[in-house]
């Protein structure tokens, strides 16, 4: 009962903090305005229908996939380190798309995605190739960490030596909700049909926690869960990068937060590490627009500041 | 390469001394938009004479911008040489353990904060972000227990880096106005360099490399491991605090002046020790003039890759450094 | 004989630990294989658990290639534990051995009264109710041993495979898990366990197998195993044989 009444709690705290998102920006709306401004007559519709709607659904689903994405990861590389930005994968598919976007400037924008979808998928291919599959959880989490580093330095590089892309690259980069609409919303709503299949993986994960052996000997292929899994996790990543840029350690916090509530069976801690990586991402975005209005804050920038501090306690934990 | 390994230390000092100075002389005349000829770049400092611009241009641009890069060189390499000794970590280096994001942090404070303090300023907060983010990294990647995790520093760093880079991030997007000094300053180049920075700049640099050379025979101590180090006399807190302050202002006085250069400090120091293996006292000096040389070659190519457009020096050697980030961890850790 | 194994070599990047070994596992024993480390015992486990493939040569079940058979199949059929496993995080003792279930339940892995039966049942016999709501990573490592135990009891397999389960308990944790094992064994259940003891092996057990180098050196009842002659050349040990007072079974002393 403990962990349903918990999750209850989650869902109403992204319910309000939705109604929050919606409220919240350089005009306060009150609910009643809100509200009204589902219907194309208020004065408030633009602003709600065309600007903070997509924008908060795209956090909510966003914010869950990526959750999802880092509890698919750390559940079948039994890693608590790991998760997707970790392993270089979202750094791979920002690589992927500053190269679309400075080398090809003339491509149409919906190429972006399927880019860092490649990108994802190459960084990913690229760990596994490096490391094997018996690799410990800090040589993993390092290895990861050296590629996304290269990553980065050529994405640098790239964005220095072709300075009159770089504005729009750099917005991108950072990892933002700003500016995003419902072609946004449109593109990534093909990628929650991976959401059933992860579920229905959950038993499978349960199993991998006990180990290659131990899991083999109950029945399950340790190869196949575990390159369905990150295939899976592998593309939600690349389609939330590609939308809202590399929003930072959400993948490896929310999940860990979640296990915290509700401990390790997938069945349970899937559901509300989504919910978490929700209200967090739904929170970030939140408090970097209304810090100091009206500069806004990317929101990869908050999920940074508060999820370094948390990687750097996880660290000093695991033995 | 094998050839060169039989050599003498000194014959190899002495060499590659020599394609330092090759490499220099090559960056005092080549890729220049107003054209200078070889000859006149050796003759601008042996006679220089006023009335020919070449000389003007190698005399006031190319030969601080020289000497500052194979300075910065030299203090960001022989910075990760103490610093890998320190911790007893082939992967440790000022811009993998924290130091490289600090610094900037702390710069970004004091020019988006409190933009009257000027350079000096601006130094010292760079040594003191430096310090406080090296600091936490230690800590939290228990470094000073030693040992075989060293995977853990290392992830550590990156985390500290991280939360520097978001800060620092922040602060310039809140600040706006600052914004484009802090994003050179970040992108790491010396195309800036001027004999006003240079005379600021060499008396702290050259005072601690010697420091440095003069701790190397502790420093070999260290490897051994602390309670060999402590029976052989090694007082072990004391070489710490100076070596780690000697680290700090290397790397402080090199990045206030140069901007981000990352990789210099883990890539040369691996350099030397597979030259002259594991004596301090040799790989001191020798990663010295290899930082340099390294860092005068990258400042050279910066300027051609995209001829007449300038790279920042840090984006090339990020790129050249990158991959052997990646080979180090894959053959140095478990 | 249910599990055979034909020319069987096994062994880590082409380097074979388990040499050419052919082997029947006798039905409905209680099975010991002994040997010093480093002979290949856990490795011959793992093979005939279907962990690790050969190199060459087969294990055969019921007459068919191990390895070709649907591995969900087969785990209703052997059920192997580790000598060592990983400590996972934020799962409570019941979910663990629950996890035991796994290859009789839906894809949700919704347990119906039969599994609910059976986890109280094996949880039981390895005397771990009490600690059903605790976390494992919160137990000692003899109660996790037990845990552990319990889970792969809860597969509810004719075969059981482990792999020196003794390793972490204190001694009388030892002798009562010997106990089980023999209890399990007289149900019908067919054991085959790695040990390290000697004598444990010889009192509890009903056949004896012995690895040397990757070979199998002798088989048998314990009386005809444990002999002077199988000591110094296996273990290089000199070694008397006396009975055992209580048991009656053989015993070996070291001189």
């Amino acid at each position: 009962m403990k962990p349903m009444a918990l999750s209850f709690l989650l869902f109403l705290m992204v319910l309000v903090l939705v109604a929050m998102s919606l409220s919240f920006g350089a005009v306060s709306l009150s609910l009643n305005e809100i509200i009204s401004g589902f219907s194309p007559s208020s004065e408030f519709y633009f602003t709600i229908h065309e600007y903070r709607l997509p924008r908060t659904l795209l956090a909510v689903l966003v914010g869950g996939m990526m959750a999802l994405s880092g509890a698919l990861v750390q559940g079948v590389i039994r890693n608590p380190l790991a998760s997707p930005d970790i392993l270089g994968v979202s750094h791979g598919a920002g690589l992927a798309a500053v190269v679309l976007m400075t080398l090809f400037p003339h491509v149409s924008v919906y190429w972006l995605p399927w880019a860092a979808l490649c990108g994802g998928l190459c960084a990913a291919l690229l760990l596994w190739l490096l490391c094997g599959s018996h690799s410990s959880a800090i040589k993993l989490a390092i290895t990861g960490i050296a590629m996304a580093t290269l990553y980065s330095s050529v994405v640098d590089f790239l964005m220095l030596t072709r300075p009159l892309e770089i504005n729009n690259a750099l917005l991108w980069l950072t990892g933002s909700l700003w500016g995003r609409g419902w072609d946004q919303v449109a593109m990534i709503l093909p990628w929650l049909s991976l959401v059933p299949v992860a579920f229905w993986l959950a038993k499978r994960m349960n199993l991998v926690q006990l180990g290659d052996d131990v899991a083999t000997s109950l029945g399950v292929s340790i190869p196949v869960t575990r390159l369905f899994v990150l295939a899976i996790s592998v593309g939600m990543t690349a389609a939330c990068v590609s939308i809202c840029g590399p929003i930072g350690f959400l993948g490896l916090v929310a999940p860990h937060l979640a296990r915290r509530l509700v401990g390790g069976r997938h069945q349970i801690l899937l559901p509300c590490a989504i919910v978490v990586g929700m209200t967090l991402l739904l929170l970030a975005d939140l408090v970097a627009r209304t810090i100091d209005p009206p500069i806004e804050l990317p929101a990869g920038l908050m999920t940074a500041i508060l999820g370094a501090p948390y990687f750097l306690w996880l660290l000093l934990r695991t033995k | 390469m094998l050839r060169f390994k039989h050599l003498s230390y000194l014959r190899q000092c002495v060499v590659l001394l020599l394609v330092l100075l090759l490499f220099a002389w090559l960056s005092l005349f080549t890729w220049s938009i107003v054209p200078v000829s070889a000859s006149q770049a050796l003759m601008a400092i042996m006679a220089p004479d006023d009335a020919i611009i070449a000389h003007h241009i190698v005399l006031d641009i190319r030969l601080p911008r020289v000497l500052i890069a194979g300075l910065v060189g030299a203090c960001l390499a022989v910075a990760g040489a103490i610093m890998q000794s320190l911790t007893r970590n082939p992967l440790a280096s000022p811009s993998v353990l924290g130091v490289n994001a600090g610094a900037a942090l702390g710069m970004a404070a004091v020019s988006t904060v409190t933009p009257w303090l000027g350079f000096f300023g601006i130094s010292t907060a760079a040594i003191l972000g430096g310090a406080i983010a090296w600091g936490i990294v230690m800590l939290l990647g228990t470094a000073w227990r030693g040992g075989n995790e060293h995977g853990r520093l290392v992830l550590a760093g990156v985390a500290v880096s991280a939360l520097c880079a978001a800060l620092m991030k922040a602060m310039i997007i809140l600040h706006e106005d600052q914004a484009s000094a802090v994003l050179t300053w970040l992108a790491g180049s010396v195309a800036g360099a001027s004999w006003h920075q240079w005379q600021h700049f060499w008396p702290i640099a050259s005072l601690s490399l010697l420091g440095a050379f003069l701790m190397s025979p502790t420093l070999n101590l260290l490897n051994l491991g602390d309670d060999n180090a402590r029976s052989l006399g090694a007082k072990l807190g004391w070489t710490r605090v100076i070596c780690s302050l000697l680290v700090l202002v290397l790397v402080g006085s090199a990045l206030s002046i140069a901007g981000a250069i990352a990789f210099i400090g883990l890539l040369v120091p691996h350099m030397s020790k597979a030259l002259v293996g594991q004596d301090n006292r040799k790989i001191l000096p020798l990663t010295a003039i290899m930082g340099a040389a390294l860092v005068v070659m990258a400042d050279t190519l910066s300027r051609a890759i995209i001829y007449p457009t300038e790279t920042p020096v840090g984006a090339i050697i990020a790129l050249i450094g990158a991959p052997f980030f990646i080979y180090m961890v894959r053959t140095r850790t478990a | 004989m249910s599990l055979s194994t034909h020319d069987l070599s096994v062994g880590y990047h082409d380097k074979a630990i388990v040499k050419q070994v052919n082997l029947s596992i006798p039905d409905g024993k209680f099975i010991a294989l002994l040997g010093p480390n480093g002979c290949g015992k856990s490795t011959l486990l793992k093979a005939i658990a279907r962990i690790l493939t050969p190199l060459s040569g087969q294990v055969h079940w019921h007459g068919e290639n191990l390895h070709k058979i649907p591995s969900n199949q087969l785990a209703k059929s052997l059920a192997l534990l580790p000598q060592t496993q990983p400590i996972p995080e934020g799962i409570k003792v019941f979910d663990l051995i629950a996890y035991g279930r796994s290859p009789y339940t839906g894809f949700w892995g919704r347990l119906n009264t039969e599994d609910k039966r059976i986890i109280d049942r094996v949880m039981q016999e390895t005397e771990v109710t009490e600690l059903a709501d605790q976390l494992v990573s919160e137990l000692s490592g003899g109660q996790r041993q037990r845990v552990w135990l319990a889970m792969t009891l809860a597969q509810d397999t004719p075969y059981l495979l482990l792999d020196e389960p003794t390793t972490y308990m204190d001694l009388s944790h030892q002798v009562e898990l010997m106990h089980l094992l023999r209890k399990l064994n007289q149900q019908g259940k067919t054991i085959i366990t790695v040990l390290h003891d000697i004598n444990q092996a010889a009192r509890y057990c009903d056949h004896l197998i012995v690895m040397k180098e990757g070979e199998i050196i002798t088989q048998g009842s314990p009386d005809s195993v444990l002999t002077r002659d199988m000591l110094k050349t296996v273990f290089s040990l000199n070694a008397q044989i006396h009975q055992d007072p209580i048991a009656k079974t053989p015993m070996c002393v070291v001189e």
